[in-house]
């Protein structure tokens, strides 16, 4: 078991498309995963999942993953949000 | 017994085929509780259930031709991740298991919960959408039922080419396979000229009638019909003769769409040595592909509503997406976007206003927009952002006043700074202009041109202001007349205007791509036209083979004479034969 905490610096925070993104990464891997914001915590597998977290930019979100993959998992989660989801600023 | 169906015809073309009616059926939801030994079943009942939907999915969007539109690819992969979603798959089996119940009933609560939790979140911005969640798990439900399965795939049949489908209304699943599987026609009995089906089958040239009530009633399975966009109607159970007469009229507009290719590689110059202008309408990325096939030089009127009619607002990500994809597609030629022009008919419910007493005069067009505050920032945003890509203009809807351009003025200016203070080289000479579609605007035009950089007449509007005439009603739509001397006054005045202050002017409403009305418009000075890309190869020719002296001095002298009703009116005298 892994975690560590990203920024939000997308300027539109979590929403549909970039949750999207989010789910779809993190669903290529085999460890389960979770995303914390506030006293929220969700399956960061699950796109209602994190549209519920309902996290606006700069949120400090905490990423956790478990599972034989979870130290790549936890790279391409980290890589995705520092890239603000691939939004063109 | 023959049998004539109207509505509201979405384009002007023809279609003849064999109905065939989509009727998803009301499901209805079984409950019931579940002994012990039926629970292992049930589950695997929900899952088996939720990955056919899934399957479903992701099979539409592989064999999605890239003619469909970025949103509906983007609706659909936002329903296949609801459907591999562990809160809605493994709360509704946590249900069955805990309760002992049937998984339509709990797959339907745990739906209604988390609808729920959305609502309460309050924030529309991040949440789900309502109907996609619904949307989506529909097609579990169905799955579930082992009803007509799927809708779309199995329902639709294989060959559409002489087909034509009717359905109470259609959405973007439906839309793509019925595109892809080559419909001849449409008709729905909901949905205005405005809806994502109307706009996709405009852009692609689809037949297609909407608001025709009980159309499903109406038409039997296999009856065959004809579809005249032109006069909105569905013609059932016609003899013969009538078929024959469609079908000619039909291949005779088909010959004539070829001959008509032959003019679009011609220089855009009358008889007479006046050079004039053709540029192009366009809402999606086919539009913008057929108006480079017929040889455009500029878009004239970018629309943006369609943006804005999901149960959601678009963010400033999503319209720049496509503006720039736009920009792109028109390869260096200018685009002139027209921010959201909503309102009167076509206020969107997302906006939450309700309608005022009378929507034609009421909050719409940049009225609406300088109310809007941050949406509105964010579409100038997004436009300017996508100006980096290609030449853009910027076009104003529904002035009535300067200080409204000089607001609007202030708005582009922060968001260019803003945009610079981010890195982003913004073209501080970007072409604002205005659209001329009030009374107000075209009365005091010369003010308002010398604050903008260009004009675009809306015919339209300006014709329905300035006559007090609303062409859906039928009881004074007789009235309806653009050469009532006022209109043309008007359109004189504007174009004298643009001339004096050294503002281009184009028309961009129904008279620019009429083949009736474009000789009016030369003979008023107005060459700048623009139009659908379906109609502008016809508008070539008329204005190619016309003498723009001619034109000009039939106009003058129908605006000097008093026999404004004399036997033969202008429109007559200004056609070729």
């Amino acid at each position: 078991m892994i975690s560590r905490p990203l920024t939000l610096s997308n300027r539109l925070g979590l929403h549909a498309r970039a949750a999207s993104k989010l789910v779809q990464t993190t669903a290529r891997f085999d460890s389960a995963a979770w995303l914390s914001h506030g006293d929220k915590r969700v399956n960061a597998k699950s796109i209602m999942g994190v549209l519920l977290l309902g996290a606006p930019c700069g949120s400090e979100l905490i990423a956790e993953f478990d599972g034989e993959d979870e130290a790549q998992a936890l790279e391409a989660l980290e890589a995705l949000v520092n890239d603000r989801f691939g939004e063109e600023q | 017994m023959s049998l004539a169906l109207t509505g509201l015809g979405v384009t002007s073309g023809i279609a003849i085929g064999q109905v065939h009616r989509l009727t998803p059926g009301e499901l209805s939801i079984p409950e019931y509780h579940l002994g012990d030994d039926a629970v292992g079943s049930e589950l695997d009942r929900l899952h088996k259930a939720f990955g056919r939907g899934e399957k479903f999915l992701a099979d539409l969007l592989a064999r999605m031709s890239k003619e469909i539109t970025e949103t509906a690819r983007d609706l659909l992969e936002a329903h296949r991740l609801i459907l591999r979603d562990p809160m809605l798959i493994e709360g509704t089996a946590e249900r069955i298991r805990s309760k002992r119940i049937n998984a339509e009933w709990a797959l339907v609560q745990q739906a209604d919960q988390l609808q729920a939790e959305f609502r309460r979140m309050g924030d529309e911005y991040l949440a789900l959408r309502r109907e996609d969640l619904e949307q989506a798990v529909g097609l579990v439900r169905r799955e579930l039922a082992e009803q007509p399965a799927l809708f779309v795939s199995t329902q639709i049949p294989h060959r559409l080419e002489a087909t034509i489908v009717v359905a109470a209304e259609l959405g973007p699943a439906e839309m793509t396979v019925l595109a892809q599987r080559k419909v001849a026609g449409l008709v729905t009995e909901h949905g205005g000229p405005w809806s994502h089906a109307a706009i996709l089958a405009r852009s692609l040239e689809i037949p297609m009638l909407v608001g025709v009530h009980h159309a499903l009633d109406l038409l039997d399975e296999g009856e065959a019909v004809i579809l005249d966009g032109h006069y909105g109607a569905v013609l059932a159970g016609a003899d013969e003769s009538l078929f024959a007469h469609y079908r000619e009229k039909r291949e005779a507009s088909q010959r004539r769409r070829i001959e008509l290719r032959r003019y679009l590689g011609r220089p855009s110059v009358t008889r007479d040595g006046q050079a004039f202008s053709l540029l192009g309408n366009a809402d999606l990325l086919p539009d913008f592909e057929r108006c480079r096939e017929v040889g455009v030089k500029a878009i004239g009127l970018m629309r943006t509503e369609y943006l804005y009619l999901d149960d959601a607002l678009p963010d400033e990500d999503t319209q720049y997406r496509a503006y720039r994809a736009a920009v792109e597609a028109m390869q260096g030629r200018p685009i002139t976007i027209r921010t959201l022009d909503a309102g009167g008919d076509k206020l969107p419910a997302i906006l939450g206003f309700t309608k005022g007493p009378n929507p034609a005069l009421g909050l719409r067009g940049l009225r609406l927009s300088l109310s809007l505050g941050e949406l509105f920032v964010q579409q100038i945003r997004a436009i300017l952002r996508a100006s980096v890509h290609g030449p853009v203009e910027i076009l104003l809807p529904m002035l009535t006043r300067r200080d409204e351009i000089r607001q609007a003025r202030n708005i582009i200016d922060r968001c260019r700074e803003e945009l610079r203070a981010e890195g982003m080289a913004v073209d501080p000479e970007l072409p604002i202009g205005g659209m001329i579609e009030t009374p107000a605007a075209a009365i005091d035009v010369d003010h308002l041109a010398g604050e903008l950089d260009f004009l675009s007449i809306g015919t339209n509007d300006l014709i329905q202001y300035v006559l007090a005439i609303d062409r859906s009603d039928e009881l004074v739509n007789y009235l309806y007349d653009p050469t009532h001397p006022a209109v043309l006054f008007l359109l004189q005045r504007i174009q004298q205007a643009g001339a004096r202050h050294g503002c281009p002017v184009t028309v961009c409403g129904e008279l620019a791509g009429d083949e009736r009305t474009a000789r009016l418009l030369l003979g008023l000075g107005l060459t700048r036209l623009s139009m659908p890309p379906a109609a502008l190869p016809a508008i070539k020719k008329s204005l190619l083979e016309a003498s723009a002296a001619d034109c000009q001095q039939i106009v003058r002298e129908w605006l000097d004479s008093s026999q404004n009703s004399a036997e033969q009116g202008l429109l007559e005298r200004l056609s070729p034969e």
